[in-house]
């Protein structure tokens, strides 16, 4: 006998309550929003229908929108260039480390931690000196002042004191993923390599990395889409300002749709981010799916 | 040829430990400067917390507190502090709770029953995981002003927070457990089936005891999840009574933005719960996080 045969009904009742709870709150939503991006509407005048001008004006009018989508992307790039390094740190924690906890623990603290406190902890790092920022008082202690700024103010530096911030906090994540799939690598490969000759660097080329290439695409894919919607964070430091130079596509949604009350205009802007995300993972699957082919 | 061989020959009189011995000091260096850029900064972030502002706006980031200001720590608790802790644990564990009944049932009629859409439902629960869930939040807010239960509107109360996270944990959710618990051996079910127990009866002491590893692994996933959001919360609700922890951290820290040593005290009260709980159950987190996104 295999799968249980039982009445709709039972099936109904196990089933419903998950799916209708989840549809109702996350599909309902965004085929709503779709709806709603077809209108001018900021939620008290009239409902104005306006076709797909809204997103003609975001493509083509808008100033915020393009060096949002750049950030986007930066974001993306920044977090994925980050993998290669928390793979290689990996291999080293492996070889090198009898007892990998310690570390593997230690740096997977930020992790835990809420954007709000991770957030709030980075800009009082970022404070000027006389606020008792740390970051230019080490760089002051170091004697580099000219190296020192006003992190969050600047326009030019601003988004990158973020970018690091993301870095900080996610690499201990990263880590730990890429070194579970490496400790899952049974040992007998490897003595199996040495014996042909195989050891240190040359093991980890030929077996290390062709072998996590799964965890890998794994962890890109997390720090592709977690970077497109970190946005909490960026709301949290800086709220896209000064000068819209911090803004994402998440947080001029944001902005659009609840501080400047168009909602018409922001849900445009969210059908964006989700066509993005959705088009991304696509992607990036397809991608990966060619490089375990050519690996196999 | 004789190449071949020399280089064969060097490769066997070059001893591997020799090697190792000569990196291993330059891997504990980085090792060790990575560990103080993780942590370094929450240590950084304990000592500013009890310190007066003058020791923090003339002193030294690496200075400690002259006499121990724990006064800063009062007047972080006095600002509602057990208020929103309480608030946060009220708000994870209704939704623990519900997300694991719910999604265990789900999961349970995806690979155990019989039926034709069994795939369909786990289909869409799978594009649900590539949906960023910011883009439902100014529809979700749409939606539940308008929804009026007795004589208060929906928007503003706690379910307004705790329903969007229930459905945002349940994809991942379904997913880490349908993975299990396709695995279950279906002789397990008709034995208990001759023995004359129900569906709900099977699914209840057998199928569920058997589901407590993945089980934790939701469990560890949505506690963080849930524990850590804020900008659901800061964006649904605003009443200084249902306010959740990060949420409320963020207000204090906004509002009393030049009494650094309180706003460092809250901080690290804000972030106690997670750092003590990580202290006691660090592995099961980690495994539990790394699982999630391995299934993910």
């Amino acid at each position: 006998m295999n799968a249980l045969k039982v009445p709709a009904r039972t099936i109904a009742l196990f089933v419903l309550p998950c799916l209708l709870l989840y549809v109702c709150l996350v599909f309902v939503p965004i085929f709503f929003s779709m709806y709603n991006s077809t209108f001018d509407w900021n939620g008290i005048g009239v409902k104005k229908f306006v076709g797909l001008d809204n997103y003609t004006r975001l493509f083509t009018e808008d100033n915020v929108f393009w060096p949002a989508v750049r950030h986007t992307l930066m974001f993306a790039v920044f977090s994925m260039l980050e993998i290669p390094f928390a793979l290689y740190l990996a291999t080293l924690i492996n070889r090198f480390v009898k007892k990998p906890n310690f570390f593997v623990t230690s740096y997977f603290v930020p992790v835990i931690l809420s954007v709000v406190i991770i957030g709030q902890l980075w800009k009082t790092i970022y404070n000027p000196a006389s606020l008792g920022g740390m970051l230019n008082q080490v760089l002051d202690a170091l004697g580099l002042h000219s190296w020192t700024h006003a992190w969050l103010s600047e326009p030019d530096v601003a988004m990158y004191a973020l970018y690091f911030v993301a870095l900080w906090q996610y690499l201990g994540y990263h880590l730990l993923i890429q070194f579970t799939g490496i400790s899952n690598i049974p040992t007998e490969i490897y003595e199996a390599a040495k014996i042909d000759g195989a050891d240190g660097f040359k093991a980890d080329w030929y077996i290390t990395f062709p072998l996590v290439v799964p965890i890998f695409k794994i962890s890109i894919i997390l720090a592709f889409i977690g970077s497109l919607q970190s946005f909490d964070m960026i709301m949290v430091m800086t709220g896209g300002g000064p000068a819209h130079s911090t803004d994402v596509i998440a947080t001029h949604m944001y902005n659009m749709s609840f501080m400047s009350s168009k909602f018409g205009y922001g849900s445009s802007i969210a059908m964006v981010l989700v066509a993005v995300c959705l088009i991304a993972t696509v992607i990036i699957n397809a991608l990966f799916n060619r490089v375990e082919k050519k690996i196999g | 040829m004789s190449q071949t061989f020399l280089t064969a020959a060097s490769r066997m009189d070059e001893p591997g430990r020799k090697r190792f011995s000569f990196a291993k000091p330059f891997v504990f260096i980085l090792l060790g400067v990575l560990l103080v850029t993780q942590l370094y900064p929450l240590l950084w972030l304990f000592t500013y917390s009890l310190k007066t502002n003058d020791e923090i706006l003339s002193g030294q980031f690496f200075a400690l507190p002259k006499s121990m200001q724990w006064d800063n720590y009062k007047q972080a608790i006095d600002a509602n502090y057990w208020q929103y802790l309480f608030n946060s644990i009220y708000v994870t564990l209704i939704t623990l709770v519900c997300v694991i009944v719910l999604a265990s049932m789900a999961a349970y009629a995806i690979t155990r029953f019989k039926w034709k859409l069994g795939p369909v439902v786990m289909l869409i629960f799978l594009i649900g995981m590539m949906i960023p869930v910011q883009a439902t939040l100014l529809p979700l807010m749409l939606i539940f002003k308008n929804i009026h239960i007795g004589d208060h509107g929906l928007m503003g109360t706690r379910w307004s927070i705790i329903l969007p996270y229930i459905a945002y944990q349940t994809p991942i959710a379904v997913f880490i457990l349908s993975g299990f618990m396709r695995t279950i051996p279906h002789e397990i079910e008709e034995s208990a089936h001759m023995d004359g127990a129900g569906v709900f009866r099977t699914f209840r002491s057998i199928i569920l005891p058997i589901s407590i590893p993945p089980i934790m692994t939701v469990c560890i996933l949505t506690f963080i999840n849930i524990w850590n959001e804020y900008i659901l919360a800061a964006t649904f609700i605003s009443s200084e009574k249902i306010k959740t922890l990060p949420f409320g951290v963020n207000s204090f820290v906004s509002q009393y933005s030049s009494n650094y040593g309180a706003i460092g005290a809250y901080l690290v009260l804000g972030a106690l719960p997670v750092i003590v709980l990580y202290f006691l159950l660090s592995e099961k987190i980690t495994k539990g996080m790394v699982a999630g996104a391995v299934k993910g």
